[in-house]
């Protein structure tokens, strides 16, 4: 029973029916299509960050350091112009990010609470710097995807990433595997300890376990699932630029976490939805819609505590 | 007839600064025994235990146990080695229930906690220990409570439950009774007096009658430094305990 | 590299240091007594640009339009402390993380609806304009000296205010104890608001005087606010000893990194971070 509370079940289940059935009145309308895949794929991103921050407790100003990672990592491994397998990419790229992660861990988990988050913003910076002042790697521009991988498994294919609603469901797949993995990691021993490290450290180290063992762990694995939605997200639009790894993406993302609701992983789903919503309403509204977001940004964190989730958990949950 | 010795300190001091919290405490602790250490406030009784398990680093000394020199070593290591420790302030894991709290306690005897995929509800063998130690401290009716929801004193007992469940060699108890009425209180004593058949424990009170009642063997300590350890008779009728105790009565009354 | 050239930047790198410094106590001040690390800090910063390049357009003259600035500044800091920082004193850090990036979203967007989004400058004002030769063929902008000088004047001024007086003595004390402070019977509301109002001038006053060397863009107080976070992770977060030996540290490698290693300059700061955090995990001054 990985999805204990009711509210939980009855957000999933809708939104994964809704999910399911909305290419199939949109067919005609491709942008759609594409925007809400935007959408699912940033809800990976915000689901990893969402499980570091709100589960794990680190709280990490520089997860979109693995986001844009994702994307460069797959731009660079892959030749030009040769459409290769998008399965065993994915994969490679995964394992370098996790690799990333690792030495990255290292370093910035020997620090905690106000430390923490300075550093980890100063080290997405300094990667973001890195991109933008490198030639090889595109600069500011950054670097195009030419080609578009192949999906098959043993031959079999049934995907063609050219076609928008493929597309689609493969972010769709994205964002079911990484809401069902997290939240039997959460449920898990291993998910047990890292509960217990993030209610009282003091006491989960007394009782005899390496809380730093842990919180490397969760921070690779968070940090390996953000870069494959970066993947996924250079992927749909054919391009990757240091503008994925910017403190913006960073603190956009835990805003949308917050928003909809910090620690209950499905929050990230909502919270992403409701933030590209009122996004595009405050686009449409005025010019100067940075200044209603950070208002509501404001009230929220005053006013909606437990975010959008915690909201609906007060009126549902018994 | 002695027990053998499973903790020794030689030497041990912890300084902050100018300040000598302990000074030179050479002290022998046996097994299946219980060893009392009381003190009048900032004697250093709490310095001490910090340091018995892990997680104070010594300034000079050492620790041994069973023979191996530990000091300075990580604090979870102590607690492979079979020394458990309780806290004088309650620190338990309040947004769970007390079967969880124990279950965390529990967890490492019996299974990897690095596996990413086994529900921690699967494990039976973590149940049922960590549902033991519920039961050995009295809390079996409160198992599936949030532990925020229980009284203080059962709090106080579920920090013990929660060493018991990690199967030490050794109880590092830091005022378990703090705060106790005095039912409460005889419980406390009772389950102690049954612990110390199996346990070498060393225990840091301020209830002088417990104390007196459970201690095999007594240290006392004062401004740091070791005063005398002995029997409750010979501690109770030296003399330098004595001043040390009725010298501060003595400073009240006179202020 | 000359000598000429290498002292020359080496006095860049510490006057860029001091006004780093500045911006950095501001931080570290609000940070050591009232536990809050205030994201929108480096908007306090930019905000002491833009009004500063206003006033200087109004009334044509540095003096005043710096002085209307600083008086603006301490109003908005007071006014926000009031409004809503009294509000996260008990919440954690996340939510303070959150609510100082709504007040960023804010500020910049008030920045481009006030001022636009074009770079903007301040002249150097007449009486401190030209420079002061100090080899055959170099001199040194007298202005570069002036501000090195307000800096120091500052960083004099805030040392005596924090060991010599009252005030000072109930910033020290609000750092180790802040619940023995409440129990003295000070008034711990006046006392946060007033050094929230420090540390926002703090940030404005070096936005003022940092006008006539750069230019005035949109994102100047971020990029600011991250090596900030630099110098304070470096010197230990809470310490203004910390602050100051950090933001001299950093002024001076990154002066010298971007005339030596152009492109690779602005990583050069991280991975000195980087490195003193593997050495020592709280800074070099930590609390």
């Amino acid at each position: 029973m990985i999805f204990e509370k009711r509210t939980e079940r009855l957000f999933l289940a809708i939104f994964f029916i809704i999910a399911l059935c909305i290419p199939l009145f949109l067919e005609a309308n491709s942008f759609f299509v594409g925007k809400i895949t935007t959408i699912l794929i940033l809800s990976v991103f915000v689901m990893s960050l969402d499980f570091l921050v709100g589960r794990v407790g680190l709280v990490t100003l520089g997860h979109a350091l693995f986001y844009g990672l994702g994307g460069y990592l797959f731009v660079i491994l892959t030749p030009e112009y040769e459409a290769v397998n998008f399965w065993i990419y994915a994969l490679y790229v995964m394992g370098l990010s996790a690799l990333v992660a690792l030495i990255v861990g290292v370093v910035v988990l020997r620090t905690s609470g106000i430390y923490f988050i300075m550093i980890t913003l100063a080290i997405s910076q300094m990667a973001y710097y890195f991109f933008f002042d490198s030639l090889e790697f595109g600069g500011g521009d950054g670097l195009f995807i030419f080609m578009k991988p192949d999906t098959s498994i043993f031959g079999l294919s049934f995907l063609n990433l050219d076609n928008p609603t493929h597309f689609y469901y493969l972010s769709l797949l994205a964002v079911l595997i990484t809401l069902v993995a997290i939240k039997i990691i959460l449920r898990s021993r291993f998910g047990r300890i890292v509960e217990a490290s993030r209610l009282n450290p003091e006491r989960t180290e007394a009782l005899g376990y390496n809380i730093f063992a842990f919180r490397l762990i969760s921070y690779i694995i968070g940090s390996t699932l953000a870069a494959y939605a970066g993947l996924l997200f250079a992927l749909q639009y054919g391009y990757v630029n240091p503008q994925f790894m910017t403190w913006e993406m960073s603190g956009t993302a835990l805003v949308m976490s917050i928003l909809g609701g910090m620690g209950t992983i499905y929050g990230a789903i909502l919270g992403t939805i409701t933030y590209e919503a009122l996004l595009y309403l405050f686009e449409h509204m005025s010019e100067d819609w940075m200044l209603f977001m950070g208002g509501a940004i404001i009230l929220m964190v005053l006013l909606l505590r437990k975010g959008l989730a915690g909201y609906l958990e007060k009126l549902l949950e018994k | 007839m002695a027990n053998e010795i499973i903790l020794e300190t030689e030497s041990l001091s912890k300084h902050w600064g100018g300040i000598k919290a302990l000074n030179d405490i050479s002290l022998q602790f046996q097994d299946k025994q219980l060893h009392g250490v009381v003190g009048p406030n900032g004697a250093g009784k709490s310095t001490l235990l910090n340091m018995l398990c892990g997680t104070l680093k010594p300034t000079s000394g050492c620790i041994f146990h069973k023979g191996d020199q530990i000091e300075g070593m990580k604090p979870w290591k102590f607690v492979r080695r079979g020394i458990g420790r309780s806290f004088q302030k309650t620190n338990i894991y309040a947004e769970v229930t007390c079967l969880e709290n124990c279950a965390v306690a529990a967890q490492r005897r019996f299974t990897g906690s690095f596996n990413l995929f086994a529900s921690r509800h699967a494990n039976t063998l973590v149940r049922e220990a960590a549902e033991k130690a519920l039961h050995q401290v009295g809390l079996a009716d409160r198992i599936n409570t949030m532990a925020a929801e229980i009284s203080y004193g059962e709090q106080r007992q579920l920090e013990l439950a929660m060493v018991l469940a990690t199967d030490p060699c050794i109880l590092l108890l830091d005022e378990p009774m703090a705060g106790m009425g005095h039912e409460e209180s005889q419980r406390i004593i009772e389950l102690l007096n049954q612990l110390k058949q199996t346990y070498s424990i060393v225990l840091v009170e301020h209830d002088m009658d417990a104390i007196f009642e459970l201690s095999d063997q007594l240290t006392v300590l004062d401004n740091g430094t070791h005063l005398i350890t002995g029997t409750v008779d010979e501690v109770r009728n030296d003399l330098r305990v004595k001043e040390a105790y009725l010298g501060k009565e003595d400073e009240e009354e006179a202020a | 590299m000359s000598t000429e050239l290498f002292f020359v930047q080496l006095i860049n790198g510490l006057q860029y240091g001091l006004l780093l410094f500045l911006i950095a106590s501001g931080l570290t001040l609000v940070f050591g007594v009232m536990g809050i690390l205030n994201l929108a800090h480096g908007s306090m910063y930019m905000v002491g640009a833009y009004l500063v390049w206003y006033f200087v357009a109004v009334t044509g003259s540095f003096t005043v339009a710096a002085i209307l600035s600083a008086i603006i500044a301490l109003g908005l800091g007071i006014l926000i402390e009031r409004v809503l920082i009294q509000r996260l004193y008990h919440r954690n850090h996340l939510d303070q993380v959150l609510l100082t990036i709504g007040m960023i979203f804010v500020f910049n967007s008030l920045q481009s609806i006030l001022w636009g989004n074009d770079p903007y400058g301040v002249a150097v004002p007449e009486a401190l304009s030209g420079a002061v030769p100090f080899t055959d063929n170099s001199s040194y902008p007298i202005y570069r000296i002036f501000a090195a000088l307000i800096c120091i004047g500052i960083a004099a001024a805030l040392y005596f205010v924090v060991s010599k007086t009252r005030l000072g003595m109930l910033i020290r004390a609000g750092e180790s104890n802040r619940e023995m402070v409440e129990a003295l019977g000070v008034n711990i509301k006046s006392l946060y608001t007033i050094v929230f109002a420090i540390g926002v001038m703090l940030a404005a006053i070096s936005g003022i005087i940092a006008a006539p060397m750069r230019s005035i863009v949109p994102g100047m107080g971020e990029s600011v606010l991250i090596t900030c976070f630099v110098v304070v992770v470096i010197g230990g977060m809470g310490s203004i000893k910390g602050a100051f030996v950090g933001a001299l540290l950093v002024g001076v490698i990154s002066t010298f990194a971007a005339v030596l290693m152009p492109t690779m300059s602005n990583m050069v700061i991280y991975l000195f971070m980087i490195l003193v955090l593997l050495v020592k995990p709280q800074g070099l001054f930590a609390k």
